[in-house]
């Protein structure tokens, strides 16, 4: 009895030490298993309408990667398998956080991919710090997410506010006639009022007279007073920054006031915002960070995953920035040639990656470098009208719809 | 002096707007002393109704008043007898407590399922007329017409309490519901049909509404609060009273927005009402 006590004993106390010693990761450097990369998706909660699909899309991804061997890892003189973990963190941090403290712990994955939203890309990190796993995370676009000294977080929004209308105000200084007035309508967020004293600095700094900015708020509805300011400026570009949804009836007010102007531009010219307000968006230029159509570095395999999984780019236009961190952290691995993840640390760090829009840059904060092509609306389809030499359709210039 | 005019024009327009949400509201407290905390979502819900019978039929927008409001008459005369009139039972506190709680409550499952059943984003009913111009003035022709309904409106229920049977009867238990029980008025069956009939004229505000501005499930709050404004400055049960405090506050929103800050227009209506509670703490046209 006493030596099935002892043995009892032992068994408990073998068990609790084995326990405590479970490696918190997979077996890194293993040529036998596939690479698992952990992500969360806000597939319900208030950002869900913009990567519901992207499930679906991230199973589809790894199966076309895996069509060609998966990933190549140099120190195993092959391709390994890629596997995803995917759970839905309902658009909630403490969710977030809590699933990829999971991921880390009981899933065991190899590498954080995601999340999206600055709301996530605050507390989320620290988790991949502490477990000491390397996260490309996809749409988390502020930068003061970056200031926090993090060593094992990097970053793919497409594109980042520095950069947001970079190729547009390139075209503003090209075209003819060259407009020389600027009006600008902000809406009160965070993100938009950033992008806003971005450009009004740049827009000036290029000669071009900055004459107004209004703010409004996303509960405002009647817009009659700020348009009546904004028509009696009389300006020759009229630059938008707001989310799609704020701004509808802004538009649809702009055009029942018969706005005029040169070319009114929307930070947020996407599908949900073409649906609301129809015709209205007629001749609107915008941004998008890609469009199928635009060749670049894995763009054949990006058209491929989209098209399979029925996510179009102008509905779900953070879709770039989400592919592009599965590619960061493939390319990591790749340029790494072992699957360690302090390895994969050191090669992402200050790295250039590739991706369908153009390299991208990392800065020593692991934040990108990423830009925007500039959109026009014209006949109800969204064409990328500048740089030139990637445009899937000619500018029109004036907007004809605004005169 | 175009601007201000221009701004003026859409406070006018936007205020008639304002007072039909409130004359449903005011007439329903008016009789049935209840403060509907739901009758702004209940036009919210309406005019996603109203746009996705737009947009997925093509229905005239006057066809959707005609199968909205009987559908609200109908809901608002089982929602008062299921949950409202059983209050009436109650202590006086536990009565005013209960209500709050009612409409609140039904707030917030409306808007929930209403996004849930058709989304949470923006909807309208995109019908757009030519607008007139006068040099750089613009007037939009659709807001026009609107303006034109909500005036022939006013007048037809001003009428309709006044001419009426219904309309004698609502004002006499208005007055005095011992009363008019006496002389054969059944005061809760008043009381239900006023509930009724109230959140029926939603149904005319929610398409007028969304004809204009977009709506979406979560939006009827900030119309209830506006409405009550309208309500205090314009008195209870005053419709004429309430058109002009109507378009008084769409006037004065404007201004906010020419004359300071857009963002602040929306705060405008709860400053107003706090004015004006201070300073006539029974509106300026109360009528009993």
């Amino acid at each position: 009895m006493k030596k099935l006590s002892h043995l009892l004993a032992a068994g408990a106390a073998a068990l609790t030490t084995g326990l405590t010693a479970l490696p918190t990761q997979a077996a890194q450097g293993s040529c036998s298993e596939p690479i698992v990369f952990g992500t969360t998706i806000s597939e319900t909660g208030p950002f869900s309408t913009l990567a519901d699909r992207w499930r679906k899309m991230t199973e589809v991804f790894a199966e076309e990667v895996n069509k060609s061997g998966g990933i190549a890892v140099k120190a195993c003189n092959k391709k390994l398998p890629l596997k995803f973990v995917v759970y839905d963190d309902q658009s909630v941090p403490a969710t977030a956080v809590a699933l990829f403290e999971k991921m880390a712990t009981v899933d065991k994955v190899d590498f954080f991919v995601g999340p999206d939203w600055s709301s996530l890309g605050g507390p989320v990190p620290p988790v991949a710090e502490k477990h000491k796993i390397p996260m490309v995370m996809a749409n988390v676009a502020t930068p003061s997410v970056y200031d926090r000294g993090l060593k094992y977080v990097w970053g793919t929004p497409f594109p980042v506010v520095p950069n947001w209308s970079v190729r547009y105000f390139d075209m503003l200084s090209k075209v003819s006639p060259k407009p020389q007035t600027i009006f600008f309508i902000t809406h009160d967020n965070p993100v938009m009022k950033g992008i806003t004293a971005t450009w009004s600095k740049k827009a000036e700094a290029q000669g071009l007279k900055v004459l107004g900015n209004e703010t409004f708020s996303s509960e405002l509805k009647d817009f009659t007073a700020l348009i009546a300011k904004v028509r009696a400026a009389k300006a020759d570009v009229i630059y938008i920054s707001s989310y799609d949804n704020a701004s509808v009836p802004l538009v649809q007010q702009m055009r029942q006031l018969k706005v005029r102007a040169m070319d009114v531009h929307h930070t947020m010219l996407t599908g949900a915002l073409s649906r609301q307000v129809g015709k209205d968006i007629e001749g609107m230029t915008g941004e998008l960070s890609w469009y199928p159509g635009v060749k670049g570095a894995y763009s054949d395999l990006v058209e491929t995953v989209m098209k399979r999984s029925d996510v179009s780019m102008f509905d779900y236009i953070w879709t770039l920035s989400r592919l592009t961190s599965y590619l960061a952290m493939i390319q990591g691995i790749e340029k790494a040639g072992v699957v360690d993840r302090e390895k994969v640390k050191e090669a992402l760090f200050k790295a250039t990656i590739k991706s369908p829009a153009g390299d991208v840059t990392f800065d020593e904060r692991g934040f990108p470098n990423t830009s925007a092509f500039t959109v026009q609306m014209s006949g109800g389809k969204v064409n990328v009208v500048w740089p030139p030499e990637v445009s899937t359709a000619k500018l029109v210039w004036p907007s004809p719809s605004w005169k | 002096m175009e601007v201000l005019l221009q701004v003026l024009i859409g406070g006018i327009l936007l205020g008639g707007l304002y007072a039909l949400v409130a004359f449903g509201l005011s007439l329903i407290y008016g009789v049935v002393r209840i403060l509907n905390f739901a009758h702004g979502t209940l036009l919210a819900v309406s005019g996603v109704l109203a746009s996705l019978a737009y947009s997925g039929w093509q229905m005239h927008p006057v066809l959707i008043v005609a199968l909205l409001a009987p559908l609200l008459f109908v809901c608002a005369y089982g929602y008062y007898h299921v949950l409202l009139r059983p209050l009436a039972r109650r202590s006086h506190f536990e009565a005013t407590v209960g209500t709050v709680l009612v409409t609140v409550g039904t707030l917030m499952i409306l808007s929930d399922l209403t996004a849930v059943a058709a989304g949470a984003t923006q909807r309208n009913i995109p019908l757009r007329l030519e607008a007139l111009e006068f040099g750089d003035i613009v007037v939009s022709t659709t807001q026009l017409l609107i303006l034109l309904g909500i005036a022939v409106l006013t007048v037809v229920m001003h009428l309709i309490l006044k001419r009426t049977w219904f309309g004698r009867a609502v004002r006499a238990v208005t007055q005095d519901p011992v009363g008019a029980q006496i002389c054969g008025v059944q005061s809760t069956r008043m009381k239900a049909l006023t509930f009724a009939f109230g959140s029926a004229t939603v149904a005319i505000a929610a398409v007028l509404y969304v004809l204009s501005f977009p709506v979406d499930p979560y939006m009827g709050f900030g119309l209830t609060v506006k409405a009550f404004t309208i309500i205090v400055v314009g008195g209870v049960g005053n419709l004429p009273g309430a058109l002009l405090a109507g378009i008084f506050l769409g006037v004065a929103e404007g201004l906010t927005g020419l004359y300071w800050k857009p963002e602040w227009a929306p705060a405008l209506s709860v400053i107003l009402m706090l004015l004006m509670l201070v300073a006539y703490p029974k509106g300026v046209g109360a009528k009993t």
